[in-house]
């Protein structure tokens, strides 16, 4: 067994030869590692040995399955059940869930607070009033059927909620005219402690 | 529904029968498992979730491939049941040289390493096809066989190794 004055033995640089060929050492030790080949012929046969292993692998073929076999499969399982693609993931319905939830509060928010406001206000809204809640409607609802169409994609709650319940509650309240706080917000430092 | 069938088999029949060929060596017995694989999946189809299905598919492959290698090793009589080299593998060209010393030298290797494959332990066989054959990631191999992905860089190192010595002992 070689010692070369880089302070790798044979025996660790035998260790190393798989991860560097791979590429998975480190910089300075793969330095150390190159340091040690560059003296020692014995460890540089094997790398050369390594990575043909590794060539040689990569370049066997992919043996193809004979069409029959899937053929028999069909025959055989069509007699048991149809076939049907394999299941989205469990988890895929739950923002469409969310969503729709979501949506609904919405949508009864608007309803509710136009009725509370046509009780408390003998007079109808303005053209210009509902057009601007209809559009807020519309914009929630069109963010609804976005996130319904990417339901299999993870949609956070808080990202429906600061997309499609504030806007609407928002909308609702400036309608009606009061003040529903939806989000927590940070507080503004109170003034006489700014002094 | 035969079209969804068709879809999913032809994704994935060549991995699942490739797998299986280069674990058992064995051609008849690749076939025997590849159909087993998919009609299994026939039989689970409500209980595969499409993403997890690649992964899904190489596990029960290998389990088949396992039951099958443990009835082969309690039946040592049977003829011609023990580790065989792919004979298909092995007669692929294994070099575009045009020198015949050197493509027999080349197709020797082959024959040497697939020799090797054959003979090394579980996990590092089934890591090996996977990654150097198959072309996976290590994060897929991982998920196939339910290991984490450093364990399967670790496995996979130590299976190239042990491939290594293998080969240097028999051409040292």
């Amino acid at each position: 067994m070689n010692r070369i004055d880089d302070d790798l033995t044979c025996y660790d640089a035998l260790e190393l030869i798989e991860p560097f060929v791979d590429g998975d050492l480190e910089g300075a030790e793969a330095a150390r590692l190159r340091s040690h080949l560059a003296g020692c012929h014995a460890c540089a046969a094997e790398l050369a040995l390594a990575e043909r292993i590794q060539r040689e692998l990569r370049a066997l073929p992919q043996l193809d399955c004979p069409p029959e076999i899937v053929e028999r499969v069909r025959r055989e399982g069509a007699q048991v059940l149809p076939f049907r693609s394999p299941v989205r993931p469990r988890g895929a319905g739950l923002p469409f869930r969310i969503a729709a939830a979501a949506a609904l509060l919405a949508l009864a928010l608007w309803g509710g607070a136009l009725f509370i406001r046509s009780q408390q206000r003998p007079r109808q809204p303005s053209a210009a009033e509902v057009a601007r809640a209809t559009q807020e409607a519309r914009y929630a609802l069109a963010y609804l059927g976005k996130v319904s169409r990417q339901a299999s994609f993870d949609v956070r709650d808080d990202v429906l909620a600061r997309r499609v319940v504030l806007p609407a509650a928002q909308s609702v309240s400036h309608t009606i005219g009061l003040s529903l706080d939806a989000a927590p917000e940070k507080p503004a430092p109170a003034r006489d402690e700014q002094h | 529904m035969l079209t969804a069938f068709d879809d999913t088999a032809h994704r994935y029949r060549g991995r699942v029968y490739s797998f299986a060929r280069y674990l058992l060596s064995n051609r008849e017995e690749a076939e025997d498992v590849t159909q087993e694989v998919l009609l299994r999946l026939w039989r689970h189809q409500d209980g595969v979730e499409e993403e997890r299905l690649g992964s899904w598919l190489l596990r029960v492959t290998r389990n088949a491939c396992y039951d099958l290698l443990r009835r082969r090793r309690s039946d040592a009589t049977q003829p011609g049941m023990a580790a065989s080299l792919d004979d298909e593998a092995a007669q692929e060209p294994a070099s575009a040289e045009p020198d015949p010393q050197a493509q027999a030298e080349a197709a020797d290797f082959r024959r040497r390493l697939l020799s090797a494959l054959d003979e090394l332990g579980e996990p590092y066989k089934s890591i090996i096809i996977l990654r150097e054959v198959q072309g996976l990631a290590h994060r897929e191999i991982g998920e196939a066989l339910g290991i984490p992905e450093v364990t399967v860089r670790v496995h996979l190192h130590r299976g190239r190794k042990k491939l290594r010595e293998q080969l240097r002992e028999a051409n040292p």
